[in-house]
């Protein structure tokens, strides 16, 4: 889960690196409450990338224009997003800008540091220097210093930057960070280092162990859109998209495979929607229930490949689902897996078909959704 | 010949006292695959399946000699129940749980590879080797011996590509589940490296999707003189960017996480890739076809 800009200082200001000293707005006419020095920058608080680029980033010299500035920051969507706060700070003087992150790295199988003598909005230009370390507590400064030598020759900043980077690798383990971006750190003229900007993206996985990142998945929830929501809550993992075919399935590489096919039948998928976390009648039930409401969904496949889920199972509570279901949207089945033969003769039972394949199940919602 | 596993694994089921670990059980023994051992800390169970079950890893594998395990716990309770079962001596684990903190995943890779043991997972149905044994939960119907070695970073979909090889009469050697976390016991890289060893696979099947980087170590495989011909299917082309698709590492953030660029990096590389998931059966043999060629 990604923090805002200024959630994100604070963390960093809390384990000892030096930020710019901010204050955080929810509407344009607070901005006059600032007691501090001008010029300020004021910084739209948003998820989406390439925020400077796009303008999200103002200078302001003096009090008069800064509510007017403010004012057209929160009239505007930034990727999507409309701001819902605006982050004040002190325009910070400096001789230069650098990249520093620590970020979990797939191929080495731990955290690693990332480094750029140039930072700024085009750092994706350039490969960063790449220092993998393992877990938090395997950070090396000697091992990072032994990279930059070649690279940054001022010898004080060198250590800097290392003090910077280790504090960084403390941080992503104390808050189970999966990525701590410092894009630009800006070299001040007298040659310490200050945190311009903050991309904390923490682990969701690990809301289990720290209360405030599960407070803020769920206020997260809350945001989310109506049907979203109450699979979310379901123990159901879903994805709302813009399509007619609601897609109840099971596993996510099984669930992207059916979208994608759903997709080269030239119709869109309505939903990823993956029972695979809670394949219980309950599940089943609110995944119905859910895309039965969503008046944009023409018809429903459900596609499921059950190993450690056994299809039987779930075979007799889709036929106990559809002998009590009100809506008359066309389901299709293909069902396979674990107990599929015992899955078949429920089905028949119940008097529903069960495709042998997907090819043919989505040639069935195919025609249900045209004639619909 | 497979890789990881084969007929004479040892194999004790960690949680076995569960719901989910007597079906495991059951559905190893039936799959053909021994197992030895059940571990249930603060259970009352002697016996599970017929199974004989123990209060902790370290007497189970002396006991009965296990050398393989499966784990069955929560995310809270995996880092020390797979670092339990690593100290006991098990050389291959495999954690299929969804939901543990990368930070665990790394302490559990790191600590795997110490003790010269491979972590398969977390968040994956496993590893079976058809007609030897399985350590794992996957459909054992859909699966039959031959020279394909599968590795695949989603359970479900390496289910419904084994059933639609198997069907095609195209067997497999060994079918790695290395799941779709962003930090995996076992990656692409390292389950690559031991499919390309063993002698009787003889061409790769990968199964990827969106986000991470585990696409471009297979591209960068096949881009050696020596590679086995290998074939893919990348899912999530009709994923929207920016939003997790069930899996951890299921996420386009980047233009290199999309589907569209992995399948070119890997056609670039000289890979067999599917166009869709009905097309995996041509990938396969355009691969298999090729070691003809090779051979010939």
């Amino acid at each position: 889960m990604l923090m805002t800009e200024h959630a994100g200082k604070r963390l960093l200001a809390c384990h000892g690196v030096s930020v710019p000293s901010g204050a955080l707005i929810r509407k344009s006419p607070q901005v006059q409450k600032w007691k501090g020095r001008y010029p300020i920058a004021l910084k739209v608080q948003v998820a989406a990338g390439g925020r400077g680029k796009a303008g999200g980033v103002v200078r302001v010299d003096d009090a008069e224009g800064a509510e007017a500035s403010a004012r057209d920051l929160f009239a505007r969507d930034f990727g999507g997003e409309r701001p819902e706060s605006v982050l004040i700070e002190p325009w910070v003087e400096h001789t230069r800008e650098l990249y520093l992150a620590v970020t979990i790295d797939g191929e080495s199988g731990g955290y690693v540091v990332l480094y750029a003598p140039a930072g700024g909005v085009d750092v994706e230009h350039h490969a960063p220097h790449k220092y993998a370390f393992g877990s938090a507590r395997d950070f090396r400064a000697h091992e990072l210093r032994a990279l930059l030598g070649p690279v940054e020759q001022d010898r004080a900043l060198r250590e800097r930057i290392i003090a910077l980077a280790r504090r960084l690798a403390f941080i992503a383990g104390v808050a189970d960070a999966l990525t701590v971006e410092i894009n630009p750190v800006a070299v001040l003229p007298d040659g310490k280092l200050l945190a311009l900007d903050a991309k904390i993206v923490r682990d969701e996985s690990a809301a289990f162990r720290q209360a405030d990142l599960a407070q803020e998945i769920e206020r997260a929830r809350k945001r989310e859109p109506r049907m979203v929501q109450r699979a979310l809550a379901g123990n159901l993992m879903m994805v709302g998209l813009d399509g007619d075919v609601g897609l109840i399935s099971g596993g996510a590489g099984m669930t992207m495979a059916g979208m994608d096919m759903i997709a080269d039948a030239g119709l869109v998928p309505a939903c990823f929607l993956d029972c695979s976390s809670n394949p219980t009648p309950t599940g089943y039930q609110l995944a119905f229930d859910v895309l039965d409401s969503e008046p944009h969904v023409k018809a429903i496949l459900v596609s499921i490949f059950g190993g450690g889920t056994q299809i039987d199972r779930v075979a007799r509570v889709m036929s106990e689902i559809m002998s009590q279901r009100k809506s008359r949207k066309p389901v299709v089945f293909r069902m396979n897996g674990t107990g599929a033969e015992k899955a078949d003769v429920a089905m028949r039972e119940a008097g529903l078909y069960n495709h042998p394949t997907l090819e043919s199940a989505i040639d069935a919602v195919v025609t249900a959704v045209r004639t619909a | 010949m497979s890789v990881l596993i084969d007929a004479s694994s040892r194999v004790a089921i960690y949680g076995i006292a569960g719901n989910f670990g007597r079906f495991s059980a059951r559905d190893l023994v039936l799959s053909g695959t021994q197992v030895v051992a059940g571990v249930a800390p603060g259970r009352d169970s002697r016996e599970v399946e017929g199974v004989p079950v123990f209060q902790d890893a370290r007497t189970a594998c002396s006991s009965t000699g296990a050398n393989a395990a499966i784990v069955f716990v929560p995310a809270p309770a995996a880092l020390d129940a797979v670092l339990e079962v690593i100290e006991a001596g098990c050389k291959v684990i495999v954690y299929p749980g969804d939901g543990l903190p990368v930070q665990d995943a790394i302490e559990l890779r790191a600590a795997a590879r110490r003790s010269g043991a491979v972590l398969i997972g977390p968040n994956t149905p496993g590893v079976i080797s058809p007609g030897a044994a399985k350590l794992g939960f996957m459909p054992t119907s859909c699966y039959t011996p031959g020279p394909l070695g599968v590795i695949s970073r989603s359970g479900s979909l390496s289910y419904e590509v084994a059933w639609r090889l198997t069907t095609a009469g195209l067997g497999q050697t060994t079918v790695i589940g290395i799941g779709g976390d962003p930090v995996k016991g076992l990656n692409a890289a390292d389950a690559i490296e031991l499919l390309h060893a063993d002698a009787e696979t003889q061409a790769i099947m990968y199964l990827g999707e969106i986000g991470g980087s585990d696409e471009y170590a297979v591209a960068r495989y096949a881009q050696r003189a020596n590679a086995k011909p290998t074939a893919a299917l990348i899912v999530g082309a009709a994923a929207p960017p920016g939003k997790k698709m069930g899996h951890a590492a299921a996420l386009v953030g980047s233009a290199a996480d999309t589907q569209a660029a992995k399948v070119e990096a890997l056609r670039n590389a000289g890979v067999h890739v599917a166009h869709n998931l009905p097309d995996v059966v041509r990938a396969a043999e355009d691969a298999l076809r090729q070691c003809e060629a090779i051979i010939s």
